[in-house]
C-alpha cells in the first residue's frame, strides 16, 4: 500500500470509492457517508485522513462501495482535485456539460433513481 | 421472417445459448452483490460479458459480430441508449458499440434486450478470444477477391465460450479480411487472416503476433494458402501454442506478440507445426458442409436496379457541388456498376469521433431499411457504411443523412479522426483524447480544405494501450501524463495495410493546444512542399520527418 | 477435502503423490501432480502407471491446466483420472469438463450446487472437443 504524502498549504484530502450497484463515483463526508457530490467530501489533513482511510476500507463492503482512495485536492467549497483525472472524477466527462456533476445534476439524479 | 442480409440469421439453438448465458450471467452478478464472489473474481467473468468498471459508471460494450447490423438491431442499439444510457452510444475501432452511463443492476436486462434482437456482449473484454473484425466493404467491394463474412461467423462460434482459450494469458484479437487490400490491419491483430480464393476453395494467409499498444509489432506470416478444411485445426494449435507458453507474470509482456518475438517467429512455427502434427485433424477438420450450413443463414441483397442510374447522378453531382464532394470522399466502388458502398461519417466537425445519438441510430436504420436492404456497418475507423446503395438513389440517402446531421464529407480526410474515449470515460487513460479530436475536427472541418489536404489519417490516444491506434496514424497523438497535467506525444509515417508501418515520435509532449497548433504547422508544410498529386505520407517519404519536426515545434 | 465429479467416475485416492521431476526416481507412482508449467511430453514414459493426474490453478485466471488436460486426451490418449485442485470457480465447471478433467478438489467453502448447475446451464457448446455436448461447428 502506497504511504500518503502531506498535502502541501492550501490543499487537502478527501476520500473516495466507486459505488458497487450503478459505478457512480462517491466522496465521504465528515460522518463517514459515502456522497454523490464531492462539495459534501470531508477535508481531512494527513493525520485524519491516514485512520480514516483505514476504516472506510473495513467498512467498504458493508457499506457497498468499492476502491476506496486519498485523493489531493485544493481547499474550497467544493475541493478542487489537483490532477486532471481527479478534476474529471469529481465533476464529470469534460466533454459533456450537460453531465456534469453539479448540485442541480444531483439532485435530479436522485429524483429518477 | 425475412432473413437479414450479410450477417449470420440466429437459429433457435443459438438464441437458447444467449438466453442460457444471460441466466448464468445474472446469477454471477447476484453472488457478487450477495458477497459471494469477490471483485477480483468478478471482474473477468463481467469483463467476458462486455461490462467494465470506468471512470463514472459501468460500461457496457456491446458485440458487432465482423461490424455487421439488421436495421432491427440499431434500432435496439437507439433503445438501449435511451432506456438505460443518457441517449447515445459510441462505436469503438472495434466495430464495436460501448455505452458509457450503464449501472451493475441493469446489465442483465440490457443483455435481455440486446438478445431479443440477436445480440449480446460476449468476449468483448478479457482475456479471451474478443469480437473477431472484418472488412466493411465485404460482400460488396469490387476489390474483393472473397466474402470473408463466413469464414468471420465461422470464428466468431469457434471462439464463443471456447472451453481451453477463455482464460488465456492477455486479450486475442483476430481480423479477417478478403480484400488484397487489408482493410482490417490484419498485420496488426493477434492473429490476421487474409482470405482469397484457391482452385479447391479458400486459402488463408495467417499473420501473428501484431499488435499497438505498449510494444507495437507489424505481425508476420504465419503460414500461406492454408485450406479452409484446416483453417480451424491451424488455429486451435496457434491458441494452444500461446496458452501453454505465453507469459503471465507480466500484464505487458503477455501478448502473443511477445512471445513470439521472444522465441522469433520460425521457432513460433516450429512449435505450431508440431501441435498440428500431434492433433487428430480430422476431428477439427472444416468441410465443406459445415462452412454450407453456416453460409446457408446467410442472406445476400438481391441486386436489382434501373439501367441509368450513373447518369442519373453524375447529373445530380453537377447540380448539387457539395453533394458531389461527398460522393467523392465517402463512396467506394462497388462490384454492381448500378451500385456503390456508401460510408457515413460520423466525424463532423467539432464532434465527438464515433458518438451516435438514439436518433441517428433510428435515422439510419431507417435509411438502410429504404436503400442499403436494411444492412449496416461498423468500421473500424469509427464510421458507418451502407453496403449495397443504389446510384440513382444516392442523392436521397445523402439528404437523409444531412437531416440527422450525418453529412461529413471526410472519409480518409483529415477529419476522419479516430480516437479512443480517453481520460473523460476510461479509467485506464492519462490524457484526455475527446477534446483534442473536436479541436483538431474544428480546425480541419471545412470540407474544401479536407479535399484539397487529401489523404490524411489522424489518430488519438489518452494512453499507451493505443486503443486510437496512434502508432498507425499517419498522425499520431498520444497523450501522456505529467504530475496530473495532460501533454501529447506527436508521431508521424504510420500506416496499416499493405504497407504497414509504426509510426515515430516527433519530439517531446505537447499541451493540447500546442499539439494542435503543430500539427495544423505540419500540414500546411506539406501543401507548400508537396509535388503534384503527392500525398502527405508521400511527401513525409520524400522529405523525411526533420523539416516537419522543425515547423512543428519552430514557433513553440 | 471435498471432491466433486464433473462426470460419473470413480474418484480414486491421492496417496503417495508425487510431482513430476519425482517420477524418474518413482517410476511406479500412480498419482502425480504437476505445475501448470510443466511438459506432458515429459509426462510421456510413465503414462502406464499412472492412474491419477492432478493439475493445479495457482489462481483460476491461469488457463494453462485446461491446455495440459486436452494435450493428455488427445494427444497421449490417457485414460485415467484427471483432477484439478488451486484456485477454481464453479463458472469454470463446464470448461473444464468440456477439456477432460474428471474431478475437482473444490475450495474451502464452495457451494455445491453452483457446481451442480453449471453443468447443466448449457444445452451445447460450439466447439467440437471430445467430450462436448452436441457440437455446432466442429461437428
Amino acid at each position: 500500500m502506497k504511504r500518503l504524502s502531506r498535502p502541501g498549504p492550501g490543499e487537502t484530502l478527501l476520500l473516495t470509492a466507486t459505488r458497487l450497484l450503478d459505478g457512480r463515483i462517491v466522496w465521504r463526508d465528515a460522518a463517514g457517508i459515502w456522497q454523490e457530490h464531492v462539495g459534501k467530501a470531508a477535508q481531512m489533513t494527513l493525520e485524519e485522513a491516514e485512520p480514516a482511510l483505514e476504516k472506510a476500507q473495513e467498512t467498504a463492503v458493508s457499506q457497498g462501495v468499492m476502491g476506496v482512495y486519498v485523493v489531493l485536492a485544493h481547499e474550497g467549497h467544493p475541493p478542487q482535485p489537483v490532477t486532471m483525472k481527479e478534476h474529471i472524477r469529481a465533476f464529470g466527462p469534460s466533454v459533456h456539460p450537460e453531465f456534469a456533476y453539479s448540485s442541480t445534476s444531483l439532485s435530479q439524479s436522485e429524483a429518477s433513481s | 421472417m425475412t432473413k437479414s442480409v450479410g450477417h449470420y440469421n440466429y437459429e433457435p439453438k443459438d438464441k437458447a445459448f444467449l438466453q442460457e448465458r444471460i441466466a448464468e450471467f445474472e446469477e454471477q452478478v447476484e453472488r457478487r452483490l450477495k458477497g459471494t464472489l469477490s471483485e477480483e473474481e468478478f471482474k473477468p467473468l463481467r469483463l467476458m460479458n462486455g461490462l467494465y468498471l470506468q471512470v463514472h459508471a459501468y460500461m457496457l460494450r456491446v458485440a458487432i459480430p465482423y461490424g455487421v447490423l439488421d436495421s432491427r438491431q440499431l434500432r435496439k442499439l437507439a433503445h438501449i441508449a435511451r432506456r438505460y444510457d443518457r441517449g447515445y452510444g459510441h462505436f469503438t475501432t472495434r466495430q464495436n458499440i460501448q455505452f458509457n452511463w450503464i449501472s451493475l443492476e441493469d446489465a442483465p436486462a440490457i443483455l435481455r434486450d440486446l438478445a431479443e434482437a440477436d445480440m449480446h456482449a460476449i468476449q468483448t473484454s478479457g482475456n479471451c478470444i474478443r469480437n473477431v473484425t472484418s472488412d466493411e466493404y465485404a460482400g460488396a467491394a469490387k476489390d474483393e477477391l472473397m466474402d470473408p463474412r463466413v469464414h468471420a461467423e465461422i470464428l466468431r462460434q469457434w471462439s464463443t465460450l471456447h472451453p481451453e482459450f477463455t482464460f488465456l494469458p492477455r486479450k486475442f484479437k483476430i481480423a479477417i479480411s478478403g480484400s488484397p487490400e487489408d482493410r482490417v490491419a490484419a498485420r496488426f491483430h493477434d492473429i490476421g487472416i487474409l482470405a482469397r480464393p484457391g482452385e479447391n476453395g479458400p486459402l488463408f494467409r495467417i499473420f501473428v503476433g501484431g499488435g499497438l499498444g505498449r510494444t507495437p509489432v507489424v505481425g508476420q506470416e504465419l503460414f500461406d494458402g492454408v485450406p479452409e478444411e484446416e483453417l480451424l485445426a491451424t488455429l486451435e494449435a496457434t491458441l494452444r501454442v500461446y496458452n501453454a507458453f505465453g507469459r503471465r507474470d507480466n500484464l505487458y509482456r503477455s501478448r502473443i506478440k511477445i512471445l513470439v518475438q521472444t522465441i522469433g517467429v520460425d521457432a513460433f512455427r516450429e512449435a505450431v507445426k508440431a501441435e498440428l502434427e500431434k492433433m487428430d485433424i480430422s476431428h477439427y477438420r472444416l468441410t465443406k458442409e459445415k462452412v454450407a450450413a453456416i453460409r446457408a443463414r446467410f442472406a445476400a441483397p438481391t441486386l436489382d436496379a434501373p439501367d441509368g442510374g450513373t447518369a442519373t447522378l453524375a447529373e445530380q453531382m453537377q447540380r448539387d457541388s457539395v453533394f458531389a464532394r461527398w460522393v467523392k470522399s465517402n463512396i467506394h466502388a462497388h462490384f454492381d456498376e448500378r451500385y456503390c458502398i456508401a460510408t457515413v461519417s460520423l466525424k463532423s466537425p467539432g464532434e465527438i469521433p464515433g458518438d451516435v445519438t438514439d436518433r441517428q441510430m433510428d435515422g439510419l436504420a431507417d435509411l438502410a431499411d429504404r436503400y442499403a436492404f436494411g444492412e449496416i456497418r461498423i468500421t473500424h475507423l469509427q464510421n458507418v457504411v451502407f453496403g449495397h446503395v443504389r446510384k440513382d438513389q444516392l442523392y436521397d440517402v445523402w439528404q437523409g443523412l444531412m437531416a440527422l446531421g450525418l453529412g461529413a464529407a471526410n472519409i480518409g480526410l483529415a477529419g476522419d479522426i479516430v480516437s479512443c474515449p480517453g481520460l473523460d470515460y476510461c479509467s485506464l487513460a492519462n490524457a484526455r483524447s475527446l477534446p483534442l479530436a473536436q479541436k483538431l475536427g474544428s480546425r480541419f472541418g471545412d470540407m474544401e480544405l479536407q479535399a484539397e489536404i487529401g489523404a490524411m489519417s489522424i489518430n488519438i490516444s489518452g494512453c499507451i494501450n493505443a486503443c486510437g491506434h496512434h502508432h498507425a496514424g499517419h498522425i499520431g497523438i498520444l497523450g501522456v501524463d505529467k504530475r496530473g497535467k495532460e501533454f501529447y506525444q506527436i508521431l508521424i509515417g504510420g500506416q496499416a495495410g499493405e504497407e504497414a508501418a509504426i509510426g515515430a515520435i516527433l519530439g517531446p509532449a505537447l499541451t493540447e493546444d500546442e499539439t494542435v497548433e503543430a500539427i495544423s504547422r505540419m500540414i500546411d508544410h506539406y501543401l507548400s512542399h508537396r509535388d503534384i498529386g503527392e500525398s502527405f505520407l508521400q511527401t513525409l517519404h520524400r522529405l523525411g520527418k526533420a523539416p516537419f519536426k522543425e515547423v512543428a515545434y519552430g514557433s513553440v | 477435502m471435498a471432491l466433486f465429479k464433473l462426470r460419473k467416475c470413480h474418484p480414486r485416492e491421492d496417496d503417495h503423490s508425487v510431482m513430476l521431476p519425482e517420477l524418474e526416481t518413482h517410476p511406479e507412482a500412480q498419482v502425480v501432480r504437476l505445475h501448470p508449467d510443466d511438459s506432458i511430453e515429459a509426462l510421456k514414459p510413465f503414462l502406464g502407471n499412472l492412474s491419477l493426474i492432478i493439475l493445479n490453478f495457482p489462481v483460476f485466471r491461469d488457463g494453462r491446466a485446461f491446455t495440459q488436460a486436452r494435450a493428455l486426451r488427445e494427444y497421449e490418449h490417457y485414460r485415467g483420472e484427471i483432477r484439478v485442485e488451486g484456485h477454481i470457480l464453479p463458472d469454470q465447471a463446464e470448461f473444464l469438463k468440456q477439456c477432460g478433467v474428471d474431478t475437482v478438489v473444490l475450495p474451502e467453502g464452495s457451494d455445491v450446487t453452483l457446481w451442480e448447475e453449471q453443468l447443466k446451464r448449457f444445452s451445447f457448446s460450439y466447439q467440437e472437443t471430445f467430450f462436448s455436448k452436441t457440437p455446432s461447428v466442429g461437428a
